[in-house]
C-alpha cells in the first residue's frame, strides 16, 4: 500500500470523471466506482487549473490532478464543468457602476454568466488582489466575482475602478 | 413565521399535495444566472424554468436523504434517491440559508420525521425594497430609513457642548464684523485726512479707532479659541469613548477577522480628525461664509461695478474646487489605505517576532515592509502634489481679480472718478475676500479627511454584533448548572460547520472531559457556551434556559474560564486576581490563590501580590501565569467552569501543582475540560469524544478503553506509544 501520508497525484488512466443522470459528477478512480465526487481546487488563485484535489463524499481525498489538460477529454471537460459549479466566480466583463449608498458599496456588474449586483461593507475588506493584474471581489454574502486582469476591461469600467482602487 | 417568495400561478395549478415550501433559485443548472422555481409539496418536488410542465419531478417516495452542497460562492441542492444522487438546483452564496433550510424540510419528508419550521434565519436577509443586503439583527435597511448623512451623524456630537458653540459662533461673527472695519477707516484716513491735509484731531481719533478695534479682535480670537479648544476635548473624549465602546460591544468573530492593530489608530486618529471637523471645521465654514458674503456687501457699496471685476475669478475658484473634491476623496482613501496596509504588517512582524527572528526571515519582512512603504510615499507625492499645484493656483487666480481692479480703479483715480482711498480699501477688502476662497482648499481637505474617518468610525459603530442581546434578557439568578446542547450546529464559515448536530446533556456539577484531535470542534464547543458564537442551527441551555435569551453579562457571571493562552492585564497580581471582582478584598484573594497553588510562589516574589505583571511588568512563567489565571476564575466562583488546555506547555511537577488546584476548584462545579494529555482528564465523570465535529462517544474512562476500536481507545494509545518513544530516548 502507498505511503498514506504522501501526496498521490493521478494519471490521466487512473481517473474517468462523467456526469450522471442526476447532475452529479461520478467516476472510477483506481478502477473503483464512485456515485459522487467532491473536486477542490487546492490553489484556487495561482493555479486555477491544476492540482485539483478528487475526494469521495466523506471528504477522503483520492488522489491529486496535476493538471486538467492532462486527463483524457471526456474528464477534462466534466472536470472542468464542475470546477465551474463548485467555485461560483463569475468573470466580471464590464462595471457598469459603483456606487456608495450610506454604508455600502454596491457594484453593478456584467459577468460571463450574466448581469449581478454585489454589496460591500468597505473596499479594503472585500477585495482580493491575488496578484498580478487580477482582483477578487466577494460581498457580504460571501458572492465573488473576479475580473482576471483590469486593464482588459473597457475604458469605462477601468475608469469606475480607478476611482475606487 | 417568516414568508416565501409566493410560487407563480402558472406553476401552482400543477401543483399535487399539500405545498410546504417554495423558492427562487438565482442560477441556471447551466451555473449561469437566471431564476428556477422549486416547490416541494407532501407528494414530490418540482423545478420548473420556464412555463410548462416541470424540468425536474420527483417523488417525496423515492428520497433517502437531501443535501445542501456549500461550495465556493455558492452551492447545490442534492437529493439522494435509490437511484443515486440529483441535483435539484444551484444558487449563489445569498440563497444558502433557503437551500439548507429545504434540503432539511426533504431529509425530514424523506425519513418521515418531524417537519422543521421555517424562521427568519431561514431566509436571505435582504431589504423588501431595494434587494440590498440587511445587517445581522435587524430588518430595517440602512440605504432606505437612514438618510442622514455622516456630517450631520458627527454633528451630533456637539449637541451637548451646544452652548460653548454657539457662543463660539457669535464671537466668530463678531470678530468677522470688526475685521472689516479697519480697511475702512484707512479709506478714511487716506481720503478725509491725509489728501485733505486736515491735520485735526481727527486722525487720532482713527488711529485711536484702528487700535481699539485691534484690542477686541484680539480679545475674542483668544475667548473663541479657548472655548474650541475646551469643547474639542470633550468631543474628542465623547468620541473615542464611543468607539472603544463599540470595539467592546463586537462579537469575537469580528475580531477573528480582522488584524488588531488597526484598530488603534482608528481610536485615535480618526476621533482627531472628526473633532478637527467639528470644532475647527464648521467654525471655519460659518466664520468665513459670513465673512464674504460681508466682505461682498461692502465692496458693492464701495464701488459696485470694480467689485463685479474683482468677482470674475470667482467662479473659476468655485467650479475648480467642485471638479477636484471627488478626486480628493479618492486620493485620501487611497492614502488611508496605504498608511493602513504599512501599520498592519508592522504590527504582524512585531507580533510575530520570535518566528521572524527563528527563520531569520528580518531581511524579507524589511522587504516587504519597503515595498508597502514605497506604496505610501507614492500615493503620498500623489496626494499631497495635488495640493502644492492647488495652493498657488488658487493664489494665481484669485490675484487675476487684483490686477483688474488695480487697472481699472487705478485709471479711475488718474481720470479724478475715484478716490485713492476708495481703491485701497478695495484691494485690501478684496485681499480679505480671497483669504477664505483660498481657505476653500483647506476647508475640503478637513472635511475629505474628516469624512472618511467619520466613515470608518461609524463602520466600527454600525457593525452590529453577531451575538446580539436580546430586547428582554431573562434573569437568570443563581444557576444551578445544568447544560444541555440541543442538536448544535456551528461553523466559523457557514458553509463549512465545525460542529455538526452536537446532542449533549450534562448534569449539575458534572465534570465533562472534551476529547479529540485537534481541530474536532473542542475548542469551538467551549466557544459556543461562552456564546463568543452564536449557534447555526439548534439551542444551547443552561439551567434549561436558552442561552440567547439571557443577557451576555448576566451569563459570563455564571462561566469562569482558564484558557491556555493566559492573558494577564496591565497591573498586579492582585488586580488580575480581582479581575471579575474587584472589590475582593485581600483575604480573599490570598484565599483564590492558596486554592490556585499560586500563593506561595507569589509570597516568594519582592513585591509579593503588588508584583506587576502584564505587558510592563514581571515576567511570569507559563505554569505561574496558569495559576494566578485559576485564582482569577475561582474568585469569579462561577457555576460552569471551562478549562481549555489548562495544563498544556508547562512540567511535569507544575502540572501536578495545576492539577491539584483544578481539583478543588471543579468540587461542585460542572466543568468542561479540554486537555491534550488524556491523563489530566481521569478526574472526568464523563468524556465526551469529538470527531470532525460529531461527538462518536460518550463514556467514563474505563468504559471508552474497553471499546477496542473506538477513538478514545487508540488516542489513549498514541500517547502511550509516544510517552514510551521519549521514555526510550530520555
Amino acid at each position: 500500500m502507498a505511503d498514506r501520508y504522501d501526496i498521490r497525484l493521478l494519471k490521466p488512466d487512473d481517473v474517468y470523471l462523467s456526469r450522471g443522470e442526476g447532475g452529479v459528477l461520478q467516476g472510477v478512480v483506481d478502477g473503483k466506482p464512485y456515485d459522487e465526487l467532491i473536486v477542490h481546487r487546492t490553489f484556487p488563485f495561482r493555479h486555477p487549473s491544476a492540482y485539483i484535489s478528487i475526494r469521495t463524499t466523506k471528504d477522503e481525498e483520492l488522489g491529486i490532478v496535476r493538471d486538467i489538460r492532462e486527463l483524457h477529454s471526456e474528464s477534462a471537460a466534466e472536470l472542468r464543468k464542475e470546477l465551474q459549479f463548485r467555485y461560483f466566480i463569475p468573470q466580471v466583463i464590464r462595471i457598469d457602476s459603483i456606487q456608495r449608498k450610506s454604508d455600502l458599496w454596491l457594484w453593478k456588474l456584467q459577468t460571463d454568466l450574466g448581469p449581478t449586483r454585489l454589496a460591500m461593507r468597505n473596499l479594503h475588506e472585500h477585495i482580493q488582489y491575488p496578484g498580478g493584474n487580477r482582483a477578487i471581489l466577494i460581498d457580504i454574502n460571501g458572492k465573488r466575482c473576479e475580473i482576471s486582469d483590469w486593464r482588459t476591461l473597457d475604458s469605462h469600467s477601468r475608469r469606475l475602478l480607478e476611482e475606487v482602487l | 413565521m417568516a414568508t416565501l417568495d409566493p410560487l407563480p400561478e402558472q406553476y401552482q395549478k400543477q401543483l399535487q399535495g399539500k405545498l410546504l415550501f417554495t423558492a427562487k433559485t438565482d442560477l441556471l443548472p447551466n451555473g449561469h444566472f437566471g431564476v428556477q422555481w422549486i416547490a416541494i409539496t407532501e407528494e414530490d418536488i418540482m423545478v420548473w424554468h420556464q412555463e410548462g410542465p416541470p424540468t425536474l419531478r420527483l417523488k417525496i417516495t423515492q428520497l433517502k436523504e437531501a443535501r445542501a452542497v456549500g461550495a465556493i460562492g455558492g452551492g447545490t441542492l442534492i437529493v439522494d434517491t435509490h437511484e443515486g444522487p440529483v441535483v435539484v438546483g444551484r444558487y449563489t452564496a445569498a440563497l444558502t440559508p433557503v437551500f439548507n433550510f429545504a434540503a432539511k424540510l426533504l431529509g425530514a419528508l424523506a425519513k418521515r420525521e418531524e417537519l422543521p419550521v421555517l424562521s427568519e434565519r431561514d431566509l436571505p436577509r435582504n431589504c423588501p425594497t431595494c434587494g440590498n443586503p440587511l445587517g445581522e439583527g435587524t430588518q430595517i435597511c440602512h440605504l432606505c430609513a437612514k438618510k442622514s448623512t455622516a456630517a450631520l451623524r458627527m454633528l451630533r456630537y456637539a449637541k451637548p457642548y451646544r452652548l460653548q458653540l454657539v457662543s463660539a459662533a457669535l464671537l466668530l461673527i463678531l470678530t468677522t464684523l470688526v475685521e472689516l472695519v479697519p480697511p475702512y477707516l484707512t479709506k478714511v484716513i487716506i481720503d478725509d485726512v491725509l489728501q485733505t491735509k486736515d491735520m485735526g484731531p481727527t486722525l487720532m481719533l482713527l488711529i485711536v479707532g484702528l487700535g481699539v478695534t485691534m484690542l477686541a479682535m484680539t480679545a475674542m480670537q483668544t475667548v473663541r479659541g479657548y472655548i474650541g479648544m475646551w469643547v474639542g476635548s470633550k468631543l474628542m473624549r465623547d468620541i473615542r469613548k464611543e468607539i472603544f465602546g463599540s470595539l467592546m460591544r463586537l462579537s469575537l468573530a469580528y475580531f477573528d477577522r480582522r488584524q488588531t492593530s488597526q484598530f488603534i489608530s482608528r481610536v485615535n486618529q480618526d476621533a482627531e480628525e472628526m473633532r478637527q471637523f467639528m470644532t475647527d471645521g464648521v467654525v471655519f465654514v460659518c466664520g468665513h461664509t459670513l465673512r464674504i458674503a460681508a466682505i461682498f456687501i461692502i465692496m458693492c457699496g464701495l464701488d459696485w461695478r470694480l467689485s463685479l471685476f474683482a468677482l470674475l475669478p470667482v467662479p473659476i475658484i468655485v467650479a475648480f474646487s467642485l471638479t477636484i473634491w471627488p478626486r480628493i476623496g479618492r486620493l485620501m482613501y487611497q492614502q488611508w489605505r496605504a498608511i493602513f496596509r504599512v501599520n498592519i504588517l508592522v504590527g504582524e512582524s512585531l507580533q510575530g517576532i520570535r518566528v521572524v527572528k527563528a527563520f531569520g526571515r528580518e531581511r524579507e519582512e524589511m522587504t516587504r515592509y519597503e515595498e508597502a512603504n514605497a506604496d505610501v510615499m507614492k500615493k503620498n507625492i500623489k496626494t499631497e502634489g495635488l495640493w502644492q499645484i492647488i495652493h498657488p493656483l488658487f493664489s494665481l487666480i484669485a490675484g487675476l481679480g487684483t490686477l483688474l481692479i488695480w487697472y481699472n480703479g487705478g485709471s479711475k483715480v488718474l481720470h479724478d472718478e475715484m478716490q485713492l482711498g476708495v481703491l485701497l480699501a478695495l484691494v485690501a477688502y478684496l485681499g480679505m475676500l480671497f483669504g477664505p476662497l483660498q481657505w476653500v482648499s483647506q476647508m475640503i481637505n478637513w472635511v475629505g479627511n474628516a469624512m472618511t474617518a467619520a466613515h470608518r468610525v461609524f463602520e466600527i459603530m454600525d457593525t452590529p454584533s453577531e451575538v446580539p442581546d436580546v430586547d428582554e434578557p431573562l434573569p437568570l439568578g443563581v444557576v444551578k448548572g445544568e447544560v444541555m446542547f440541543e442538536d448544535v450546529t456551528y461553523g466559523y464559515e457557514k458553509h463549512h460547520p465545525v460542529l455538526k448536530g452536537i446532542h449533549l446533556q450534562v448534569k449539575a456539577g458534572e465534570m465533562i472531559g472534551l476529547v479529540g484531535h485537534s481541530g474536532a470542534g473542542k475548542s469551538t464547543f467551549i466557544n459556543l457556551l461562552c456564546r463568543f458564537y452564536d449557534t447555526d442551527e439548534g439551542i444551547i441551555r443552561i439551567d434549561g434556559v436558552p442561552i440567547r435569551s439571557i443577557s451576555q453579562s448576566d451569563l459570563r457571571k455564571q462561566i469562569g474560564v482558564v484558557l491556555q493562552e493566559t492573558f494577564l492585564f496591565d497591573g498586579t497580581i492582585a488586580d488580575n486576581i480581582a479581575y471579575s471582582k474587584p472589590d475582593a478584598t485581600p483575604e480573599e484573594i490570598m484565599r483564590a490563590a492558596k486554592i490556585a497553588n499560586a500563593h506561595d510562589f507569589i509570597v516568594r516574589l519582592a513585591d509579593g501580590y503588588d508584583t506587576r505583571v502584564g505587558e510592563r511588568g514581571h515576567k511570569l512563567s507559563g505554569g505561574e501565569k496558569q495559576r494566578v489565571a485559576i485564582a482569577r476564575a475561582i474568585i469569579h466562583d462561577p457555576r460552569i467552569l471551562i478549562l481549555d488546555e489548562a495544563t498544556a506547555s508547562v512540567d511535569t511537577e507544575t502540572e501536578r501543582q495545576i492539577q491539584e488546584a483544578i481539583a478543588r476548584l471543579v468540587q461542585g462545579r460542572t466543568t468542561f475540560a479540554i486537555a491534550h494529555r488524556l491523563s489530566t482528564l481521569r478526574n472526568a465523570d464523563r468524556l465526551v469524544v469529538l470527531d470532525r465535529g460529531k461527538i462518536v462517544e460518550v463514556g467514563t474512562h474505563e468504559e471508552l478503553l474497553v471499546q477496542e476500536d473506538g477513538l478514545y481507545r487508540k488516542l489513549v494509545d498514541a500517547q502511550k506509544e509516544l510517552a514510551q518513544m521519549k521514555g526510550a530516548e530520555g
